[in-house]
């Protein structure tokens, strides 16, 4: 082939007139399709000289002079021979698939763009993004470029195989002989290279030693290199191992390897070197900030549960005017300590079977947290009752405060009975010879069983002295009880009836009078009785009325009747007739004329419009207001020696008399141990910490004291349950015996990660959950 | 409630909650976790009777009715318990058992968070998805027609500059005449803007700081980070890393002593001081930094007494007109230092920006403008402030820059942008379109919230409670128990994670354009909308 004399191709025509590159091309490929394997081009800037040779089958030769185009020998076959003896243009072997290019001079930019194979070889420099996404077939050596001189800017982007080898002789920048950002993106192939290099891309290439095989390669390759550029003489001065350089692409997992500084070097070193030990605010605090999980135990959590027992009354107790902690019998009744039970009702009460068992409309009922989810209240009246029983407690030696309570009513006894309990000096001055009150003379025994009043005051009279007055008290006996004792407690309730201001009216009888004259069984009322006021006490007189034969009874009012609860029953099955609204006019012989001018006829009419409080007899010193003695909570008036309690300072039920009496007991106690008067302010707990879930509302309402107490929800008061333990995710309750019947419930804070389950769970509402004392 | 209860206006079943609890029993093991990390306490555990009633067939035997007991997880209705819908709970459950849903049908919540006549307040953002900057498109596409650049491996200088900057003429006749030069700083586009110390937790703010060093001194990327109102740790005053900050001065002066303290130990200036006037989430209102939040440390850096709201006043007490406000602040702020530290304001977007902008353009000492737009986040507002206070950045924001295009001085001073920038995940198309509408650079706090510290918050309410020192990611919270959650360190690496995504994103969107060398600033040739209105008013094409 050597031999054979190049077919010339003018890339001129006669006329010196540039072929298109298409005739160019045209005549290439005619001539090899006509069999010649050798050509001498002689080129004008044509495009793709030497490309696509495909056909001639054999080696083709093509020799080029003058100046050739861009992408010289692109699409080149591995049968195809270039060789250019000046400079080439841009894209020289692109997408070369096999061609050898021979350049004597320089390349211009992006020579070997895309190469798959052949070799490429240039005896000056190649320009910017030379060698870059080339290629490598497996099926296929992989493809070469050689450069004498140096490489343009971005060298070997996004290279995917091949071998480059820049030799650095005479380089177009002696300081750098890759250019700016050499190998971004490379991914395959092998850069040798001689000279020094400005950087290269660090995350995607990686420099290594030139291993032995590739130095043979080298050497061999440098020195074909340099004999078909005609400059062997170069081949001692570049052949030294030591000025030879190898850059090779990372693999994946390199690549990942060459990750930035990690943070927590970055923080120990350069941040807290700079800032010190605990970085930004490391000098303000010594709070510990090291991370945490999202869920805590010990000092971490944000909350911690509280076994509340018994800081919260129960509605019952609440409501309870007295104050009876009734949910706390239930319980000892649930424990079997049915005595215990019973008894205790006497520290709160010197009548727990009359009043509440009898009574008292039991507030503490109503109020019951089982009503909230239309479950019968527990009915607290068959322990009332059961309370008649009750042992009298030993009380201690008298030793304390000398008090003078004065009205033998509920109130009075029940503050005589408390003070007493506590060792004071008490006596009880009345007008009449038994004590009582209006629960003794007034209320009709329909209502209480007269032996269970009877042995209650029994009770009392066995502890309290009473002394019989005969008389009202004066001003001046005021005075000189002030004198004789530490307290004078006014009790003497409202015994002073109203009376109607009508024309007629001393035909009228006070409630009062007629209750007295009725339980005395001396008085007959006759066939027609209207009562004049249809609140209760006008109920019990109808009731009274029915007793002692009357027939038709009427009670009538001007508004709408308060009267309710067992009082309004009776009158009702007594044959009562409530009429409302009814204004009296007079009141004649034959009834009670209405202003309407109706007369409704009648024997006896009662007025049952209420009574007063007599008040003629305090010191100065007590002020009244609006017919009432001022007190403060715990019935002090604003003589300091002198408390007023009861219906003296406002109508109310028998238990709200009874409660009085204990609240001034419990402030003369205090004041006796020189403390300021100390009331109870804890607060009802709340309805929804309670949980009637556990309670079946198709039980029917018991009324022995063992159902009863089954069914109590024990507001607020442990009932020992176990619950608490059983639901606590981390076990970190436990029950600890306090002995003598005593225990508590207790959390490790350490197993507690403040889920609220316990609150959650706990039927009576004890456990609750506490924000944590803040930290910082 | 009660079966019994009586109903008040406010009772609320689960049906009118905004986030409703699921709840699985079949896969819930009553291990805790859900209600102990439950943020608001808006799950517990509750006790439910279940009966049962048998009959036989046929009838053969007597019916009957049995009760049993079983636990399970119960949500509360009452609006101070209302589920926020952070999901912590679903995070805790080892079984997947429960998570909060959304109820967009029926949310009769919103008509009860006034209870005691005190209007909601919270944190976050104004909860409206919708937004006009992701409506924006770059459709400058110049494969041929201008230098095609690969955004993965040509060399790109997105920095912008902060300060003012003079043409070179004016710069040294300035420098001649006066012996000054206005400052200028190299920055990157993308700052964090101010949240204080104090709304965020000590956790977080150290790992944004840090995350910004990072930045700085291992990538190579000026990112600087402003300070928010709340003063600024005694040690980040002193150190190197200062020059990275941009220290906020706003109404309530909150931290300065510790400030001006630290002056004569700074070994760097600070990168600049921002006078702030204005948030876009609740413009007219000063900060609010509640209660809660304010503990020993807090209140020792900001100066004030334990455990107080701070609310700071709508604006600066002392000011009483624009050109007083703007010339005393600013001569005040570039003295501390010396007049070598750029001093700009920050202001709502507000239809008066203009004479703020007209203001600057002839004060010789102001630095820029940073504008922030409604959609801004914040720790504390209250809620009608944050959703119909405000003015959308994206006009605001074109009005001032073709208004300095107008008087000729729009590459002299530099307009910030804020507001929304990347409020649904698109941080540097945003920021770009910005850019492009003449913002020299943005500021961004939600979107680092979220990707630097996992923020939960939504566009949907979701969670919201920044306000209250309850943060379940510990971001904004002042409680050791909560914000130990958040780990400095890896905040800081995500960070430089979402700089360098956004980095990349952004050379993703300026090299079709051709753009390198230099922010396309005002290149809105590039934008395009599929919105007529909006175009017309944006001064960019219509594109459908």
């Amino acid at each position: 082939m050597q031999n054979t004399k190049p077919l010339i191709i003018e890339g001129r025509d006669s006329e010196g007139i540039r072929l298109e590159s298409r005739l160019l091309e045209e005549h290439i490929q005619e001539a090899v399709n006509g069999g010649v394997r050798h050509l001498e081009i002689r080129a004008a800037g044509q495009h793709g000289i030497g490309g696509r040779l495909w056909q001639a089958g054999e080696p083709v030769k093509i020799r080029i002079e003058g100046t050739p185009g861009q992408r010289l020998g692109s699409f080149g076959y591995p049968n195809t021979e270039i060789e250019v003896m000046g400079s080439a243009s841009e894209d020289t072997g692109w997408l070369n698939a096999g061609a050898t290019i021979l350049i004597h001079g320089n390349a211009g930019n992006g020579t070997c763009n895309g190469m798959a194979q052949g070799k490429v070889w240039v005896a000056g420099s190649v320009g910017s993004r030379s060698m870059t996404m080339t290629k490598r077939n497996p099926r296929f050596e992989p493809p070469e470029l050689w450069v004498l001189g140096s490489a343009g800017d971005f060298f070997g982007e996004f290279m995917a195989g091949g071998k480059a080898v820049i030799c650095g002789w005479q380089p177009q920048n002696p300081a750098n002989v890759l250019g700016h950002r050499p190998m971004v993106g490379m991914v395959g192939g092998q850069v040798f290279f001689r000279g020094p290099m400005d950087g290269f891309s660090q995350a995607d290439a990686r420099m290594v030693p030139i291993e032995e095989e590739d130095w043979i390669w080298l050497k061999k390759g440098l020195s074909d290199f340099l004999l078909k550029i005609q400059k062997p003489e170069l081949y001692d001065i570049l052949c030294v191992r030591e000025d030879w350089q190898c850059l090779t692409a990372r693999s994946p997992m390199e690549k990942r390897e060459t990750e930035r500084r990690s943070m927590a070097d970055f923080r120990k070193n350069m941040w807290e070197g700079e800032l010190g030990k605990g970085g930004l605010i490391g000098d303000l605090t010594d709070l510990d900030m090291s991370p945490i999980p999202l869920i805590t135990r010990g000092e971490l959590r944000r909350f911690v549960p509280v076994w509340e027992n018994r800081k919260y009354k129960a509605p019952c107790e609440g409501t309870c005017p007295t104050g009876i902690p009734v949910q706390q019998r239930w319980q000892l009744i649930r424990e079997g300590r049915m005595d215990e039970a019973v008894d205790m009702a006497l520290s709160y009460t010197p009548f727990p079977a009359t009043v509440c068992g009898y009574l008292c409309p039991n507030p503490c009922m109503g109020a019951c947290t089982r009503s909230s989810a239309f479950m019968a209240p527990v009915d607290i009246k068959p322990l009332g009752k059961a309370s008649l029983a009750a042992l009298t407690p030993v009380f201690p030696a008298i030793k304390g405060r000398k008090v003078a309570v004065v009205g033998g009513g509920p109130a009075g006894i029940s503050v005589a009975w408390q003070l007493r309990s506590q060792g004071h000096d008490v006596v009880i001055l009345d007008r009449s010879e038994v004590l009582g009150g209006k629960m003794r003379s007034v209320i009709p025994e329909s209502r209480i069983p007269q032996e269970v009043l009877t042995k209650e005051l029994e009770r009392v009279a066995e502890i309290i002295p009473h002394i019989h007055l005969k008389q009202s008290l004066t001003r001046k006996d005021v005075e000189r009880l002030k004198t004789d004792h530490d307290h004078i407690i006014i009790a003497t309730g409202a015994s002073s009836p109203r009376r109607l201001a009508v024309e007629g009216g001393e035909r009228q009888i006070t409630s009062l009078d007629f209750l007295e004259q009725a339980k005395a069984n001396a008085l007959k009322p006759g066939k027609n009785v209207v009562i004049i006021g249809a609140g209760n006490v006008g109920c019990d007189v109808a009731t009274e009325a029915k007793r002692l034969g009357a027939e038709n009874i009427t009670l009538i009012d001007i508004q709408k009747p308060a009267a309710f609860g067992v009082e309004r029953e009776e009158a009702e099955k007594a044959g009562a007739v409530f009429r409302w609204p009814c204004f009296t006019k007079a009141l004649t012989k034959d009834g009670v004329l209405l202003e309407n001018d109706e007369l409704i006829p009648a024997d006896t009419i009662v007025a049952a419009i209420g009574d007063m409080a007599v008040l003629d007899f305090l010191p100065e010193t007590v002020v009244v207001e609006k017919g009432r003695i001022r007190v403060n909570e715990y019935g002090q008036t604003t003589d300091a020696k002198i408390f007023a309690i009861g219906d003296m300072v406002g109508q109310g039920l028998i238990t709200d008399a009874i409660g009085a009496g204990r609240r001034t007991a419990q402030a003369i106690c205090d004041m006796a141990e020189g403390r300021l008067p100390e009331m109870d302010t804890r607060e009802i707990l709340k309805l929804e910490r309670v949980h009637l879930e556990y309670f079946d509302p198709r039980i029917p309402p018991k009324e022995d004291l063992g159902g009863c107490g089954s069914q109590c929800a024990s507001c607020g008061n442990c009932r020992d349950c176990g619950i608490c333990v059983a639901v606590c995710p981390g076990a970190a309750i436990s029950r600890k015996d306090l002995g003598k019947n005593s225990f508590s419930y207790e959390v490790d804070a350490k197993l507690c990660i403040a889920c609220g389950f316990c609150a959650g769970a706990c039927p009576c509402g004890v456990w609750d959950l506490h924000p944590a004392v803040p930290i910082g | 409630m009660s079966a019994n209860g009586q109903i008040i206006p406010s009772s609320l079943s689960i049906s009118d909650l905004p986030w409703q609890i699921r709840w699985d029993q079949d896969k819930c093991t009553l291990c805790g976790s859900c209600t102990a990390v439950c943020p608001v306490n808006a799950i517990e555990l509750g006790v439910f009777r279940k009966r049962e009633i048998t009959a036989g067939l046929g009838l053969a035997e007597k019916p009957s009715s049995s009760q049993s007991i079983r636990y399970g997880i119960r949500q509360r209705t009452s609006p101070a318990y209302a589920c926020v819908g952070c999901a912590m709970c679903s995070m805790v459950c080892p079984n997947d058992a429960i998570s909060p849903v959304r109820n967009d049908g029926s949310d009769k919540l919103r008509y009860h968070i006034n209870q005691g006549g005190q209007p909601r307040s919270r944190g976050g953002r104004r909860n409206d998805p919708s937004g006009l900057l992701d409506q924006i498109k770059f459709i400058r596409i110049s494969m041929l027609t201008d230098p095609a650049l690969d955004a993965g491996r040509h060399t790109f200088d997105v920095n912008t500059l902060l300060g003012r900057v003079l043409e070179p003429r004016d710069a040294l006749k300035h420098q001649r005449e006066h012996g000054w030069m206005p400052p200028v700083r190299e920055i990157y586009p993308l700052v964090i803007g101010g949240m204080s110390f104090g709304a965020l937790s000590p956790t977080m703010w150290e790992g944004l700081q840090m995350g910004v060093a990072y930045l700085n001194e291992e990538m190579g990327m000026p990112v600087r980070i402003c300070t928010g109102e709340g003063g600024c740790p005694p040690r980040l005053l002193r150190s190197r890393f200062l020059k990275y900050v941009i220290l906020q001065i706003a109404s309530g002066y909150f931290g300065w002593d510790e400030i001006i303290h630290a002056i004569p130990e700074m070994k760097e200036d600070p990168c600049a001081i921002e006078i702030k006037y204005g948030q876009g989430a609740k413009p007219g209102d000063g900060g609010l930094l509640m209660w809660h939040k304010v503990n020993r440390l807090i209140a020792a850096i900001r100066g004030v007494p334990e455990r107080v709201s701070l609310p700071s006043p709508p604006t600066h007490q002392t000011q009483y007109s624009i050109e007083e406000s703007v010339a005393k602040m600013i001569q005040s702020m570039s003295m501390a230092w010396g007049f070598r530290v750029p001093v700009y304001p920050k202001i709502s977007a507000t239809s008066t920006s203009l004479a703020v902008l007209n203001n600057l353009t002839r004060n010789p000492y102001a630095a820029g403008l940073a504008i922030d737009g409604e959609d801004g986040g914040t720790g504390a507002a209250y809620n009608v402030s944050m959703n119909h206070m405000g003015h959308p950045i994206a006009s605001n924001l074109r009005d001032c820059y073709l208004n300095l295009v107008k008087v000729g001085k729009q590459n002299e001073i530099p307009l910030f942008a804020g507001g929304g920038v990347g409020k649904n995940g698109n941080l540097a198309a945003n920021a770009a379109a910005l850019i492009m509408m003449g913002a020299s650079g943005v500021q961004t706090g939600k979107y680092i919230m979220q990707a630097a510290a996992g923020c939960l918050g939504s566009e949907q309410d979701r969670c919201n409670i920044c306000n209250i020192g309850l943060c379940p990611k510990g971001i904004a919270s002042q409680d050791p128990r909560i914000y130990r959650r958040l780990d400095a360190e890896k905040v800081a690496e995500r960070v430089v994670d979402l700089y360098l995504a956004f980095d990349m994103e952004l050379r993703k969107i300026l090299a079709p354009l051709g753009r390198s060398t230099s922010l396309p600033i005002g290149m809105s040739d590039a934008l395009g909308i599929n919105d007529y209105h909006a175009a017309e008013r944006l001064g960019i094409r219509y594109v459908v």
